[in-house]
């Protein structure tokens, strides 16, 4: 008995002294996100990413993503004051990175060269759209535009035309017909709304966005649900959607349109590692993965553009790739157009909860009004 | 009479694990978040949160609004709650025992499983309008979901069980000789129901009444499916999902403190109003059930049949999402899948696996809390019993979402020796679960206990049994039925948790109700649906347990 007893405790002392070694290992065996990124997009990557790490490092990665709203997972990152349930905060506007980092709430980037060389530092005219952080704290992943979405056999009842711009959404015979998320609630929706701002100036885009308001049938309490409720023909079009999203009610079969108004913001769905992540090995790997043009691939068959002007979506015909080429109007990477860009994210930022009281105040508070005067 | 005497004996230190439980996690997480609605972000003494809340002319709208649906909401269940008990207990007609089981059926309609099949079927592109319009040329859809009237509808179906079982349990308990002795001085019909078995049904009316006004009150997500924000559960929802803006966020948690602070109000309200009124008699009596003659017994079933009808809406609607691919604007789906199904159990047997094992959890620490806790306030006279019968009451009127956000503003904070606070542990999940039903469990026992004639227990007693042996022999026997049907209870109500849940669970601990909301929220909604079959199946059987083991005799749960 004692003896069993001594050679337990060796073999306990040896697997300790093997510790180091352990720890060694590429990277921990564990990866977990936070992220608004919807789990279309998250999912495959992730899985595809335990793949890798398997064939590579015959390492088993356990990975999970929370999913959070942009600004729900940013005040998460907030309470949680740098001892992080999560390892990486994926997606959402920039300028929140930029917040998190002023905080040190932010790991540095310590990816190759090479891999972040790739990643241009923006895109866009008269306003860059920056993709990557000139500090390294954080690095676009996928480019995808927020556009406005409609169902086309509701709208042939409707006898509306299919809308290209924004304005389309005026139209009064859509009166009721319209789905948003409000910008408090959503990123895409608060985006979109200063990029009207910021094309009509103050009182013109005001008045626009109570016009819409008016045109309204459906606040929504996600962004997420926009595309949702015009695939099912709820509601006839709906207004500032991310692309990918629309592009998986699609997929799943609905017959939903998506169309990027030529003035669209584009986001570049930044990433970043959290200080004091329990895996930052895993974290800084993923990223590397998302990044090479395996990532890239898998998260362009999900209706989203690479980052980097090395890759373009092509797949064979009839893939999930071709479909989206198809789906978001034959475009194939955005580095091969000019891109327009009228959106000022400082400018934004320094508004943001300016805007977002006014939204509260002249349109969700009055909407019965603004549903008679329009 | 048995005393139980406060020495330090093993009851009296359960009796104090009991309440350092009920102190830790039911009173320790309210004052927090109350802290939070009254201070500011400096941490000083405010009442300029609620100040605020009362000078907004959008908040005072929701304030009204949420006041007005929880009476309609009230009123319309009353009307069909009461119908359907009477008809239950006091008429006999075909398929009553079959209509006394379906009736309770729609009260296990999960959180936005519901809402969501009203709308695949009465939404603006449902079956309904899709068949109005393809057949009858109607150009525009006719809107019944997207609205109050909507909310009203579905909290309507969902709650209106509640009410019945309140009202079957306290029926049951009135002594038909009252109501013949009416009768027998004259008192016939209307004027008997009045005076008679009116007063006497008040109490069980009063509490279920209670709990449907609460639950509408609370309810988030309903409303939000439907487009109505400007509700008080919704707005503390909207409110403190966003981080971002602080001011924002904290009037989030100045909502679920008011929360909170009516759901007190209107609990002492009611208990007066029960203490004063307090007749029946607590013994279940025997009821003779009237025949109804052949043209009144079809109308009786016709009434439910059309009722179940429009109570089976949701599931039709749910069960049709779960198979159909690309539904939409077609009266059924065109084409037909198991997918679905497939990715929810056998690709991510998560969902299921969590539930099970959590709720399980929840069910076994109800019943040794709960048990315990029904026998101190039942048979002794320990200091402290009034206070714990009034706190599993409170507890029952705790919105969700409330308990929700106090657990994670109150711990939050990494607890000593592990650093890591309770919030990133997986025994939360559980914990909030118990705290929620516990009083379902309590409740049933409790009223069990008061059906056994303690003369038993007495007699064992002089025999020179102990007082666990004769709590063992002799009363466990006897009301066994009463903690099943209980802990039953607390279980499915546990599997359908997602107010308070949501808030608090992280990566891996998903529960099928989380599941069903996050692949909503990710548009996946035929997932959803087919989590939302699964969840209904589940505990359509758990219900089917209850009414076999306990008949109609369901109610007292929720005084």
């Amino acid at each position: 008995m004692y003896r069993k007893f001594t050679i337990l405790a060796a073999a306990l002392f040896l697997l300790q002294a093997a510790g180091p070694g352990v720890a060694q290992a590429p990277i921990e065996e564990e990866l977990n996100l936070i992220t608004p990124v919807a789990k279309t997009l998250t999912d495959p990557t992730l899985a595809d990413f335990a793949k890798y790490a398997k064939e590579k490092w015959n390492i088993t990665v356990k990975t999970s993503a929370l999913a959070a709203g942009t600004p729900v997972a940013y005040g998460q990152i907030v309470e949680w004051k740098g001892r992080p349930q999560v390892d990486i905060f994926w997606g959402g506007e920039s300028a929140l990175f930029d917040k998190l980092a002023e905080q040190n709430l932010l790991a540095k980037l310590t990816l190759p060269k090479d891999v972040i060389d790739a990643v241009p530092v923006s895109i866009g005219k008269p306003m860059p759209i920056p993709l990557k952080d000139p500090k390294g704290f954080w690095t676009g992943t996928v480019l995808e535009p927020y556009g406005l979405v409609y169902h086309p056999k509701v709208l042939a009842r409707l006898g509306v035309p299919e809308p290209k711009d924004w304005d389309d959404l005026l139209n009064p015979k859509l009166k009721g017909h319209i789905a948003q998320c409000a910008p408090t609630r959503s990123s895409s929706s608060h985006a979109t709304y200063e990029v009207i701002l910021q094309r009509d100036g103050d009182d013109k885009g005001w008045e626009w966005i109570r016009h819409l308001g008016g045109n309204t049938g459906l606040f929504t309490a996600r962004s997420r649900d926009v595309p949702s409720v015009v695939a099912k023909g709820e509601f006839a079009a709906g207004f500032a959607v991310p692309s990918y999203m629309a592009f998986e009610d699609r997929l799943a079969g609905f017959d939903i349109k998506f169309v990027a108004p030529k003035t669209a913001w584009i986001t570049p769905e930044p990433i970043a590692v959290l200080a004091g992540a329990r895996h930052p090995k895993a974290a800084m790997m993923f990223i590397e993965y998302l990044l090479s043009e395996r990532g890239q691939r898998v998260a362009m068959e999900r209706g989203v553009f690479p980052i980097t002007p090395k890759y373009r979506v092509q797949g064979a015909p009839g893939s999930t790739a071709e479909m989206a080429v198809e789906f978001t109007g034959g475009m194939r990477s955005y580095f091969d157009r000019e891109v327009t860009n009228i959106y000022e994210d400082d400018k934004a930022q320094k508004r943001y909860a300016e805007v977002n009281e006014k939204f509260r105040k002249e349109v969700e508070s009055v909407i019965e009004d603004l549903k008679k005067k329009y | 009479m048995n005393r139980l005497r406060l020495s330090l004996t093993p009851a009296a230190f359960g009796y104090g694990l009991i309440w350092t439980f009920l102190i830790v996690f039911v009173l320790f997480p309210l004052t927090r978040i109350f802290y939070d609605a009254f201070t500011n972000e400096a941490g000083g003494f405010t009442l300029a949160n609620f100040l605020e809340f009362f000078t907004d002319s959008f908040y005072l709208r929701s304030f009204w609004k949420s006041m007005v649906l929880g009476v309609v909401t009230v009123f319309t269940t009353s009307v069909i709650g009461i119908a359907v008990a009477f008809l239950i207990v006091r008429y006999d007609f075909p398929y009553r025992n079959l209509f006394s089981y379906l009736t309770m059926l729609p009260m296990i309609l999960p959180p936005l499983v519901g809402v969501l099949g009203f709308v695949f079927i009465l939404g603006r592109a449902g079956t309904l309008n899709v068949l109005l319009m393809d057949w009858f040329g109607l150009e525009h859809p006719v809107n019944f979901m997207y609205g109050m009237q909507g909310v009203l509808l579905v909290e309507t179906v969902h709650l209106f069980p509640l009410m019945t079982m309140s009202i079957l349990d306290a029926l049951a308990k009135v002594d038909p000789s009252l109501e013949e002795a009416a009768q027998g001085v004259g008192a016939k019909g209307f004027r008997r129901f009045r005076d008679i078995t009116l007063p006497l049904t008040t109490p069980g009316y009063v509490s279920g009444a209670l709990l449907v006004f609460i639950w509408t009150f609370a309810d988030f997500l309903t409303p939000l499916v439907l487009g109505v924000q400007d509700l008080l559960a919704p707005q503390a929802y909207l409110n403190i999902v966003q981080f971002v803006d602080r001011r924002i966020f904290r009037m989030g948690i100045v909502i679920s403190a008011l929360l909170v602070i009516l759901a007190i109000v209107f609990v002492i309200a009611a208990r007066q109003y029960v203490a004063i009124k307090d007749y029946s008699s607590l013994a279940y009596s025997k009821v003779e059930r009237i025949q109804l003659g052949p043209v009144k017994r079809w109308l009786a079933v016709g009434f439910l049949g059309l009722l179940m009808l429009i109570c089976f809406i949701p599931q039709v609607g749910v069960l049709l999402a779960s198979v159909g691919r690309g539904w939409a604007l077609t009266p059924f789906p065109e084409h037909y899948t198991l997918e679905f199904f497939r990715a929810v159990s056998i690709e991510t047997p998560k969902f299921i696996i969590n539930s099970l094992l959590f709720c399980g959890l929840a069910l076994l620490m109800c019943l040794v809390i709960g048990v315990p806790m029904a026998w101190v306030m039942g048979r002794t006279r320990a200091p402290g019993r009034d206070t714990m019968d009034a706190l599993t009451t409170l507890i029952l009127a705790i919105p969700g979402t409330a308990l929700g956000i106090a657990y994670v503003r109150a711990f939050n904070f990494p607890l000593p020796f592990i650093d890591i606070p309770l919030t990133g542990m997986w025994i939360i999940l559980p914990l909030v679960l118990v705290v929620r039903r516990l009083p379902y469990t309590v409740r049933a026992s409790l009223s069990s206990l008061q059906l056994v004639h303690q003369s038993m227990e007495e007699a064992a007693a002089n025999v020179g049994a102990t007082r666990l042996r004769t709590f063992w022999d002799i009363t466990v026997p006897l009301i066994w039925k009463g903690i099943f049907v209980g802990a039953l209870f607390s279980f499915i109500t546990s599997l359908q948790e997602a107010s308070a849940t949501i808030f608090l669970t992280l990566g891996g601990w998903e529960m099928i109700p989380f599941g069903i909301f996050t692949f909503y929220i990710a548009g996946s909604q035929s997932q959803a649906a087919a989590l939302g079959v699964i969840l209904i199946v589940l505990c359509a059987l758990c219900l089917y347990a209850v009414n076999r083991v306990a008949g109609t005799r369901v109610g007292g749960l929720f005084g």
